[in-house]
């Protein structure tokens, strides 16, 4: 149903040029401040309050000063296309039909060190399959779930674009183009053999920080563009650090010993939007209904196919900014 | 002359109203007083299927049908399309697309849905391609100008105990049911929660458009609460499945 938005949908056709601004990344630990830990208000659950709008690329104000973030929108690894945000993406292409340097960004991953996530061999070949045909495909699996409207699940739902949180007495909602209920009355995980686009979700609250098991992937999505993955072994622990009204430090640490070389982590930082606008309503996405006709997906793979065969120049693929 | 189906209909109405007044004091409420009616709901009938009363076939059983009086009041040309829908059903159900839904048939296609309630607003979230509603019940109107959405603009109120909503800015690109049902960008419902006890509600929609019916006509049906240990929503995404297999 409703997958990328138009923005999306921009951003996804110009992911190669989508760099931004050098920014500074936040640490994965909140840094407590002067006057103490946040207080915030409570539910009448004992939830604390951190309902609204969210993003993890956007500007904000925060205490008078203006606060910018960065979602991972074409790779949680960082590098010349790290991420970046709609206005972002379009001064980018601006930048890159000029032929000038786009900037770096770091990686999302801050466990391990490096940056990179410990793939092994056979999975980093696969990524890297993946993200040298993601642009061009010549096949049906080239393409990005993602530009077929299919929902991005844990940690890329996070990452793209904006998301609101509604809390109701047991639960956190999460609204991003899809939902994720997250039941917070420590129920165990469905049988192993549901798989989920979306996962099944548990959370429970520690203090102002949100922690949500996450199990029962399919793992048909993908974590960014890029072809960064997980199998349907995957468990992932995310923790919603809330350190004051206006951000939140969002962490994810993913376990899957038929992947990875060891669990790794992927923090980022989500900033509150429409802040000015308190009647701000999110209104109905659509994607799978317009926005991506697979049909003419799939005609425009059996032509990228055809036009390779037969030695000619790759069309362009994407719409103009 | 009355058909059976109607008669049956209007009797369990009847006894559903004489219910709710019986079990009114045994509802869950919310802090200001209002039913709370959380949880996950799921309608019991074919009528997703086809509205109107139908022996079995293939693609549905039997169904003494919902809706209110027995037929839908079509024009004389809307008629006549409802027929040619109902011919190339299969191919042509907006649903068999995996489309959203539309409301009312959103309610009745026969997948749990899970309704969060709070003092200004119910968010409804459906298993059927994790589409969701927000109703808002905080006293705003529908924004202004026309808005084609498949699941259109919800804002509710309390008429006692029932949640009463005022859905318009439909598109014209869903189906009432699978039979071809169908209706215009026009399309006014106005949907009636009443609940019945703590596990079911009388579902009432109003389904006014002057473009195709010749009358406002009402589609009735009970939600019943999935009581199951355990139970919640899981995923019907449906327009994946021809291409899982390209995601192994």
């Amino acid at each position: 149903m409703t997958r990328m938005t138009g923005a999306a949908a921009l951003v996804a056709a110009f992911a190669a040029f989508s760099p931004g601004p050098l920014l500074a990344q936040t640490a994965a630990k909140p840094a407590p401040s002067a006057a103490g830990p946040w207080v915030p208000a409570k539910l009448s659950d004992g939830q604390p309050d951190v309902q609204g709008y969210w993003t993890a690329g956007g500007t904000v104000e925060v205490n008078g000063e203006e606060e910018q973030t960065r979602g991972g929108t074409y790779s949680i690894t960082g590098g010349p296309l790290g991420g970046g945000g709609e206005q972002e993406v379009i001064d980018n292409y601006k930048l890159a039909q000029q032929g000038k340097p786009l900037p770096s960004w770091p990686s999302k991953v801050v466990d391990p060190s490096d940056g990179q996530i410990p793939y092994q061999p056979w999975a980093q070949a696969k990524q890297k399959y993946i993200e040298a045909n993601v642009d061009h495909a010549t096949k049906q699996e080239h393409l990005d779930p993602q530009e077929r409207c299919f929902l991005d699940g844990p940690i890329r739902d996070t990452f793209h674009y904006e998301f609101k949180i509604e809390q109701y007495p047991g639960y956190v909602l999460i609204l991003h183009e899809g939902y994720r209920l997250i039941p917070l009355d420590g129920r165990p995980h469905p049988d192993s053999a549901i798989k989920l686009w979306n996962s099944d979700s548990r959370g429970h609250w520690e203090g102002n920080t949100l922690v949500v098991d996450v199990a029962n992937s399919n793992s048909k999505g993908r974590l960014d563009r890029a072809g960064n993955f997980a199998s349907d072994k995957v468990h992932i622990v995310e923790r919603y650090i809330f350190s004051g009204p206006n951000a939140f430090t969002y962490q994810a640490t993913v376990e899957d010993p038929t992947v990875y070389t060891r669990p790794w982590t992927v923090s980022t930082k989500i900033i509150r939007t429409h802040l000015k606008e308190p009647d701000y309503e999110k209104w109905e996405d659509e994607c799978w209904e317009h926005e991506r006709n697979i049909k003419e997906l799939s005609a425009e793979i059996e032509q990228a196919a055809h036009a390779k065969t037969s030695g000619k120049a790759h069309p362009p693929q994407g719409a103009q900014p | 002359m009355r058909s059976f189906a109607s008669t049956v209909w209007l009797s369990l109405i009847a006894s559903a109203a004489l219910t709710a007044a019986a079990h009114a004091q045994d509802l869950a409420r919310t802090p200001d007083g209002h039913p709370d009616l959380s949880g996950i709901w799921q309608v019991i009938t074919p009528a997703g299927q086809d509205l109107s009363a139908h022996a079995a076939r293939k693609d549905s059983p039997a169904h003494l049908g919902a809706v209110v009086g027995g037929d839908i009041p079509y024009q004389p040309w809307a008629l006549a399309k409802k027929a040619e829908n109902f011919k190339n059903r299969e191919t042509q159900d907006p649903q068999n697309k995996c489309f959203m839904a539309g409301v009312p048939r959103i309610t009745y296609t026969p997948l749990p849905f899970q309704i969060l309630q709070k003092d200004k607003q119910l968010t409804v979230l459906y298993e059927y391609v994790h589409s969701v509603r927000t109703i808002y019940t905080n006293g705003t109107d529908h924004p202004p100008g026309h808005i084609d959405w498949f699941l259109g603009d919800s804002r509710g109120h309390w008429d006692g105990d029932t949640l009463v909503v005022d859905v318009v800015d439909f598109n014209d690109e869903t189906w009432l049911d699978h039979a071809g049902d169908f209706h215009s960008d026009q399309l006014h419902v106005v949907e009636r929660y009443k609940p019945i006890d703590k596990d079911h509600i009388q579902y009432d929609a109003s389904v006014e458009d002057p473009k195709v019916f010749t009358r406002p006509w009402t589609v009735s049906v009970v939600l019943y609460r999935r009581i199951e240990p355990g139970v919640q929503l899981l995923e019907n995404e449906c327009y994946t499945f021809d291409y899982e297999k390209f995601y192994p």
